[in-house]
């Protein structure tokens, strides 16, 4: 595995190459420059008694940073890497085992994934200073099963949501998220569980995931939100020096207010055996990135991502400072998106998408963030939700085929090509490692 | 005579680009002209910093200094001149583009050809205040403008709307930058077309592959039901020092005090003897009502029918507003010199009715399917158009009202259309028997001696190339009086 040329890159380029490459000398050499930098300080420990975390593995908004309005934010430094059980018979690329080739995890397995599991979380406090993590489960793992989840979890295959998108699909098992502010914290835990690391800051490893479950590495995606972030990648082909330098996203502005995000308790699937858990879509997508801000102007961009108000009345600043902790669109413009269409010319993504509101209250739970994977601008884009049916739902109010604007100024889709999708079932903690699809019966 | 380097008339020059913007799109307000500051140094950057830092860095281009950022691979003779202080109308721009047109690609239902040219400065529009037009400006030259124009195959009807299509561009298997949405563009020369600045890491050969989506837009007669399917194709091309001196050679200056007059150029192919003399006026009489399609050297060029070429009842409008008062300019004798306009945009609306025998099977068409069962009675369409070469005016919002004795009886939205006879337009069906239609509002046919009067939400959302990005803006409402003759939806039972 090749390093990036430290020689070439600003510090933060540097550990964000590092992140996006992976690995074992990734990591000595993510350690040893954040060792000299501002990163220096101790990692906070873990915890030794596992009931003391929360029962949900997507509870992070307790344990994650706020800003000055009370939104949460997201850990700064993600990385998604795919698995597949080992036990199987050695699956493609895709994942793909056919029905043959699988066969249902051994007891075994379950208990070495949970002794790996608390294992990091002896390791790292379970916050954003420390590392927050879900498993989460695809379709095709559970088909290896007798029986089919149960009607209270929601858990379509993945396929294409608009007409313009060709995406392949997540099939390979699961999909472990890792996250924290830390990038040598991303890149230890997944070394701890995939490498050959004896110890995670300063607690010994009993074992690791290597016998139970296969990476994909072609699959793995990384990537990074918080301010000043994306413009630190200007290094990489197609992120044009014009993004700011206060934005948290690639695309230039704030985005997940307090008040557009679903509660973690709304996306909590409340019945059933995997009650306490949730379902997950993640998105892949490219962005053509210089076109938004290259021949896009602030007024556009402001249009097209938040409303035509917004970009009339100024409501959002440069890079959504003047916002709190609401996107601004407010009932009238959600009301008005049709009718905007028409009148601007153009519609917003976010007035857009909140016409899938219930009752005023959003039902995504959007933990998305930028990445130069494969050196060059995209979004994973991963929202919790009670079930899939309310993420396919939400993005057909985003698509807004209903709506009379041509597809340039139709909010956000002429920036966005989606390469991707998979759904997982990210389950109760209690059922991370494993599970079957009807457990405790 | 066409100056030999137009590029050294300082006063044309590329130096001040708020010049090139002109007086309706300047910046308005302090914060405007911050942002338009601000836009021009991310322009830079865009390009510079893509193509001669990130991409030319990556592959082990060349340094890519200051110089070489400015010239690029043209070594600088891309025409950056502009209009000074151009009319608020359809002009004519500094030159006549060259380009290298590829062979017709099928993908699907759909046929493509390709076309290719230097980078080119256009405006991007979302929206309709000043705010809303951003003047594209590629700074340097490592890359091409691509474009396609798509067509039906079955009809020829060129695809004139804004449908999301989708450039992924690859060098020896490798994917090349993001991939590229085109902007759904209008140019003199070309029409409605797809397009942009792509920039290309250095010499060599590309192969595009082009997804067109299914089509979303209203289509009828031989079109309904055509291109749901979304399609692919593919074409290839060289970038090399012979590429770039055909298309840079090829330019075409007009003289230089014909430049920003009111007029356009005519339609690529059309005029052979390239005169500067015989550019304005286009076609506008010629009376091709065929199927929007011309084949010029088999570029395919989208126009709508002349006037005259509807069957129906053409609704009277007043010639005298939205600016015709200025439309006499180049000596243009046409029916198209009647009609209104808003902001230079001539604008024809036909009502087609069940009692009229000879367009029965045009209101049967034009009202679709959707329709059928509930006996149409009127059908109106408004099709706005390009005061020279009857380019359709796409990715507008239209509403007609309709007022009888100064009274307002009915507002209609228009549904953007493509039929496969009278090509783009905006309509809607206007009175039926049965009773549950879309708008319940349409009850009332539109009689003899009512006033109809089409105004424009939202101008057309379309990318403007030189000479179009004045016009079409702040379009202003037209009034028609429906005509005696037109017995109306009353006695149709
Ligand atoms: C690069 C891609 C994207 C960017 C930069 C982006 C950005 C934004 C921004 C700035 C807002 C408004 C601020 C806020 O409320 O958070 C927003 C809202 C939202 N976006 Fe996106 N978004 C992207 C993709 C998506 C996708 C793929 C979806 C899928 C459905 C989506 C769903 C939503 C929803 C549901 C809201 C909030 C609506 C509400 O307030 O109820 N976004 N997005």
């Amino acid at each position: 595995m090749t390093l990036p040329d430290r020689s070439a890159l600003s510090r933060r380029a540097y550990v964000r190459a590092l992140v996006a490459v992976g690995g074992g000398a990734a990591l000595s050499a993510c350690l040893d420059v954040t060792r000299d930098g501002d990163d220096a300080d101790p990692v906070p420990a873990g915890t030794d008694d596992p009931d003391s975390l929360p029962a949900r593995q997507h509870a992070w908004n307790e344990f994650s940073a706020r800003d000055e309005d009370g939104n949460v934010q997201l850990p700064e430094h993600h990385a998604l890497v795919p698995l597949s059980l080992a036990s199987d018979a050695a699956g493609d690329a895709e994942g793909n085992n056919g029905d043959d080739g699988t066969t249902a995890p051994s007891e075994d397995d379950r208990q070495t994934t949970e002794t790996a599991l608390r294992t990091l979380e002896r390791a790292y406090e379970w916050s954003h200073e420390g590392l927050v993590f879900t498993l989460g489960y695809t379709p095709a793992y559970f088909d290896r099963f007798e029986g089919s989840l149960p009607d209270s979890v929601d858990l379509p295959a993945p396929e294409a949501l608009t007409a313009r998108e060709d995406p392949a699909f997540d099939e390979f098992d699961a999909l472990l998220h890792l996250a924290s502010d830390r990038p040598d914290v991303v890149l230890a835990a997944e070394e701890g569980l995939f490498g050959d690391r004896n110890e995670l800051n300063g607690i010994d490893l009993e074992t690791d995931l290597t016998g139970v479950f296969d990476r994909h590495d072609d699959r793995r995606r990384t990537g990074f939100v918080g301010a000043g972030l994306p413009a630190s990648k200007t290094d990489v082909p197609g992120v044009p020096e014009s993004v700011p330098e206060d934005a948290p996203f690639l695309m230039g502005f704030r985005s997940g207010f307090a008040r557009t995000q679903a509660s973690e308790d709304r996306v909590t699937i409340d019945a059933g055996p995997f009650a306490g858990g949730t379902t997950q879509h993640v998105s892949s997508m490219d962005i053509q990135l210089d076109v938004w801000f290259g021949q896009d102007n602030h007024h556009q961009r402001v249009s097209k991502l938040f409303s035509p108000t917004h970009a009339a009345d100024e409501l959002v600043g440069e890079v959504g400072d003047e916002l709190a902790d609401t996107s601004g669109v407010t009932d009238d413009g959600i009301a008005s998106a049709e009718a905007a269409a028409r009148e601007h010319g153009v519609v917003g993504h976010a007035q857009k998408a909140s016409r899938a509101r219930e009752d005023g209250n959003p039902p995504l739970l959007r933990r998305d963030f930028s990445t130069v994977d494969g050196d060059r601008p995209g979004q994973h884009f991963l929202a919790l939700q009670r079930g899939i049916g309310e993420f396919v739902r939400v993005r057909e109010a985003m698509t807004g085929a209903d709506l009379d604007v041509s597809s340039a100024n139709n909010g956000i889709l002429h920036y966005l090509f989606v390469n991707r999708r998979g759904n997982y079932l990210l389950p109760p903690r209690s059922l991370r490692a494993l599970p079957p699809t009807a457990p405790n019966s | 005579m066409a100056p030999d380097d137009p590029t050294a008339d300082d006063s044309a020059g590329s130096s001040d680009r708020r010049t090139a913007i002109g007086p309706v799109l300047a910046p308005a307000t302090d914060t405007t002209t911050t942002a338009t500051r601000r836009t021009l140094l991310s322009r830079t950057g865009a390009i510079s910093g893509a193509l001669a830092t990130g991409l030319a860095g990556c592959l082990g281009l060349g340094g890519g200094g200051d110089d070489e950022e400015q010239d690029g691979d043209y070594g600088g003779r891309q025409p950056t001149v502009t209009v000074e202080d151009p009319p608020n109308a359809v002009f004519l721009p500094t030159h006549r583009e060259a380009m290298r047109v590829g062979e017709p690609v099928t993908a699907g239902e759909f046929r493509f050809v390709p076309m290719l040219s230097y980078p080119h400065p256009f405006w991007t529009i979302a929206g309709s205040d000043d705010a809303a037009v951003e003047r594209e400006t590629p700074d340097v030259g490592r890359g091409v403008h691509m474009m396609i124009t798509v067509q039906d195959r079955e009809t020829g009807l060129v695809v004139p709307v804004d449908e999301g299509i989708q450039f992924r561009i690859r060098s020896d298997g490798e994917r090349v930058g993001s991939p590229v949405s085109p902007w759904a563009m209008l140019s003199q020369e070309m029409g409605f077309h797809f397009g942009d600045n792509v920039g290309l890491p250095g010499d060599g050969t590309y192969e595009v592959e082009v997804t067109i989506p299914p089509l979303s837009v209203r289509r009828t007669g031989v079109l309904a039901g055509r291109g749901e399917e979304r399609a692919t194709g593919t074409f290839e091309f060289e970038y090399d020092d012979e590429f770039r001196d055909q298309v840079i050679d090829g330019i075409d200056y007009l003289e230089r005090d014909r430049w920003g007059e009111r007029g356009a150029l005519e339609p690529m192919g059309a005029g052979a003897d390239g005169s500067d003399g015989s550019d304005s006026g286009g076609s506008d009489a010629d009376g091709n009502a065929g199927h929007g399609e011309m084949d010029h050297a088999h570029v395919p060029y989208a126009t709508v029918p002349a006037v005259d070429a509807y069957a129906g009842t053409r609704l009277v409008g007043d010639a005298s507003s939205g600016g015709a008062s200025s439309a006499g300019a180049d000596g243009e004798e046409t029916a198209a010199a009647e009609l209104p306009r808003s902001d230079d945009a001539p604008i024809v609306a036909v009502l087609f009715e069940t009692d009229a025998d000879a367009d029965e099977s045009d209101l049967a068409r034009l009202a679709g399917d959707e329709n059928r069962t509930q006996n149409p009675e009127q059908y109106l369409l408004v099709s706005p158009r390009t005061p020279y070469n009857r380019v359709p005016l796409p990715d507008a919002a239209l509403t007609a009202s309709i007022e009888r004795d100064g009274e307002l009886v009915a507002e209609h939205e228009l549904e953007q259309t493509l039929d496969s006879e009278y090509g783009h337009h905006y309509g809607v069906v206007v009175s039926g028997t049965g009773s549950d239609t879309s708008d319940s509002e349409s009850s009332s046919a539109i009689r003899s001696g009512d006033s109809v009067i089409v105004s424009v939400d939202s101008p057309p959302q379309v990318a403007r190339h030189q000479g179009y990005e004045t016009a079409f803006l702040e379009m202003e409402a037209v009034t028609f009086e429906v005509p005696d003759g037109a017995e109306g939806g009353d006695t149709g039972n």
